[in-house]
């Protein structure tokens, strides 16, 4: 038994030199007390956030964006970091950072946990409802020193928005099946922020409350809540006129579904309505077109 | 026997040799990245010019790390491979096999959905959970195992394969529940998710993996009588049930803190051992050694294909030892035919 206690031995000597050596340090308190300044090399972790940066008029100060950032035109010419779900950490620090923002998801948690350890000063944002996407304006435009023109996008952006719902105001609800997915079948639910566009266009969620943030459905629930518009986004950035054919052709099959009768379907651009971005007040504007054509045109 | 045709000698030369190989995989490969970095500049220091480094920090605090997590992994996943192949007598055998790959997924999954944010000693509450998942799930099992009948392999294997099925159909229903985000983390963390660690995990895991594959070399003269028959063994005198519970317990353990540090990252715990035994014969002194550091060589390997090859994103590593691995593996089985029969 002799070797056995040995290995004991040695595997506590290993396990406490290991905790007077190496113990993590936390490193946010050096950042603190440095004096702020407006951050000039700022890399951002995600398509809405590079939409925002830009909407301040940060296009000077920013060094990288995601692949998946694809508004402005611009943001193009910026070195890319990876993907918004899969960020690749060595190409965010051959950047040279002075401040990362990163959204408040399980796969960016990791990158900026390790980035901040490392030194480097991360913001992370949390964007899931119409109203975090204005605090987080302001947060930003706080963190770069921007705050006249977070001012102007915020109010262009409530300006649009009241509008349309000023619009679409007195008019009846229009019921929508908002389509994520066709095989299988698969549907924005309540307790999203497509539920919060498509209340803010005039129309209300043919699906009620489920135990699902995306319910899978089956033909019974489809002809159950008789939606009176379909709404199908495009996410492969494709041809949406033929995408609406091979839409009609699919939904033929619930022939007396009300936005089937009446052959109102529509696929339209995803990364307007699935982006929580300031370009949401256009993306609502699409989607008030659909449900109310007769106000705001087709 | 087996046992005489291995000398001290020839064990130590095999595994040196072998652990230089490892040494200068591992060095090759923390050279590999998306982004190119240049040694001399890396080499400068933290604070080259009054200004963050970035190449000594990409090298230092991303490759480094991430290679010697690759390399701790494979050496645990690769004993406890061993280990229970020998255990159970079953060629089919890995360390996932009596439960440990959903218990550990359940408890990831759960922490994935429930967003929490706190960490715990630098480790996220995937890590946690998934350790505790892993941990848990084979004290059930084994708790199974036992009550039908005083260490009855084949119990201990249905209840295995039905915790596995059970949990997995709870990942499954909390997997459909899931928003769009916690899908895709689920989903790389069950296909075998690689990241930076802290250097204090590193070392405490090294510590951990290190400590359980040497108490399995010293259980490896039981391991060998027990794969051959469990009642010669008993005849010689072997406690044949403390040995058992003691090389399953050290295997499980092992098993659970390479997935908490990395998912489940397949392939590795049930070739690696395979094709070392194909190689070098049955014999478990040398084979528990020589099968750990090939596992750490093949899965720094695969995780550097995984980061490089599809570059700036990355691959899940399970594609990757799953991809490379099947082919080498068939081809070992052919090239040494004569040897396949699993006990010789």
């Amino acid at each position: 038994m002799n070797k056995w206690w040995i290995l004991a031995v040695a595997f506590a000597a290993w396990v406490g030199l290991g905790c007077v050596l190496l113990r993590p340090r936390h490193a946010e308190a050096a950042f603190e007390a440095q004096p702020s300044r407006a951050p000039t090399r700022v890399v951002s972790m995600a398509p809405n956030l590079t939409e925002i940066l830009f909407s301040l008029g940060l296009d000077e100060s920013i060094v990288g964006v995601t692949r998946d950032s694809d508004y402005p035109p611009a943001a193009a010419l910026k070195s890319t970091v990876g993907t918004f779900w899969q960020p690749n950490i060595e190409a965010v620090i051959a950047l040279k950072p002075d401040l990362v923002m990163a959204l408040d998801l399980e796969q960016q948690r990791g990158l900026t946990g390790r980035l901040t350890r490392m030194g480097y000063k991360c913001l992370t944002l949390d964007i899931s409802t119409v109203d975090d996407l204005s605090a987080a304006i302001s947060n930003v435009a706080a963190v770069t020193h921007r705050d006249v023109q977070a001012e102007q996008v915020l109010g262009s952006m409530k300006a649009k928005i009241a509008a349309i719902r000023n619009k679409a105001a007195g008019k009846d609800k229009v019921k929508v099946l908002w389509v994520v997915q066709r095989e299988p079948l698969r549907v924005a639910g309540r307790n999203t922020f497509i539920n919060e566009l498509i209340e803010l266009a005039g129309g209300e969620n043919a699906i009620g409350k489920t135990f699902h943030v995306y319910p899978p459905i089956g033909g019974e629930q489809v002809i159950a809540s008789a939606p009176q518009v379909i709404i199908e986004p495009d996410m492969t950035g494709g041809d949406l006129a033929g995408q609406r054919i091979q839409a009609i052709s699919y939904w033929a099959r619930y022939a007396t579904v009300p936005a089937v009768a009446d052959g109102r379907i529509h696929v339209i651009d995803g990364d307007l309505v699935s982006r929580l971005s300031p370009r949401l007040g256009d993306g609502i504007e699409i989607i008030a077109k659909c449900l109310h054509p007769e106000v705001f045109g087709e | 026997m087996v046992q005489q045709l291995l000398s001290p000698r020839v064990l130590l030369v095999r595994v040196v040799a072998a652990a230089v190989v490892l040494v200068v995989v591992m060095l090759l490969c923390a050279l590999a990245g998306s982004e190119s970095i240049s040694l001399k500049t890396a080499f400068a220091g933290a604070h080259e010019g009054g200004s963050a480094n970035p190449d000594y920090e990409i090298l230092v605090h991303i490759r480094v790390p991430r290679v010697v997590l690759a390399a701790i992994v494979g050496a645990a996943l690769a004993a406890a491979g061993v280990a229970l192949q020998a255990l159970l007598r079953n060629p089919l055998a890995d360390p996932y096999i009596l439960g440990i790959s959903s218990g550990a997924g359940l408890g990831a999954t759960l922490a994935i959905i429930g967003g929490f944010s706190w960490t715990l000693w630098g480790r996220s509450p995937v890590a946690i959970f998934a350790f505790a998942g892993a941990v848990g799930t084979v004290w059930l099992v084994w708790g199974i195992g036992r009550i039908t009948g005083k260490f009855h392999i084949t119990g201990l294997l249905l209840a295995g394969v039905v915790v596995n099925a059970f949990f997995s159909a709870i990942i499954m229903f909390l997997i459909s529940i899931a928003k769009g985000q916690q899908l895709h983390a689920t989903m790389f963390w069950l296909m075998g998710n690689m990241a930076e660690e802290d250097f204090f995990v590193l070392w405490i895991g090294a510590g951990c993996v290190a400590a359980g594959v040497i108490s399995l070399y010293f259980l490896a003269p039981q391991l060998n009588a027990i794969s051959f028959n469990p009642e010669d063994a008993k005849s010689m005198g072997i406690h044949v049930e403390r040995v058992q519970l003691l090389a399953f317990t050290i295997s499980a353990f092992v098993t659970a803190v390479a997935v908490s540090l990395s998912g489940l990252v397949g392939f590795v715990g049930l070739v690696v051992p395979h094709a070392v035994r194909l190689v070098l014969g049955p014999d478990h002194r040398q084979l528990l050694p020589i099968a750990s550091i090939c596992g750490a060589i093949f899965l720094v390997i695969a995780d550097t294909v995984a980061r490089v090859i599809v570059a700036p994103a990355q691959l899940p590593v399970g594609v990757v030892t799953a991809i490379i691995g099947g082919p080498f593996f068939l081809v070992l089985l052919v090239r040494y035919n004569r040897k396949v029969s699993w006990l010789r």
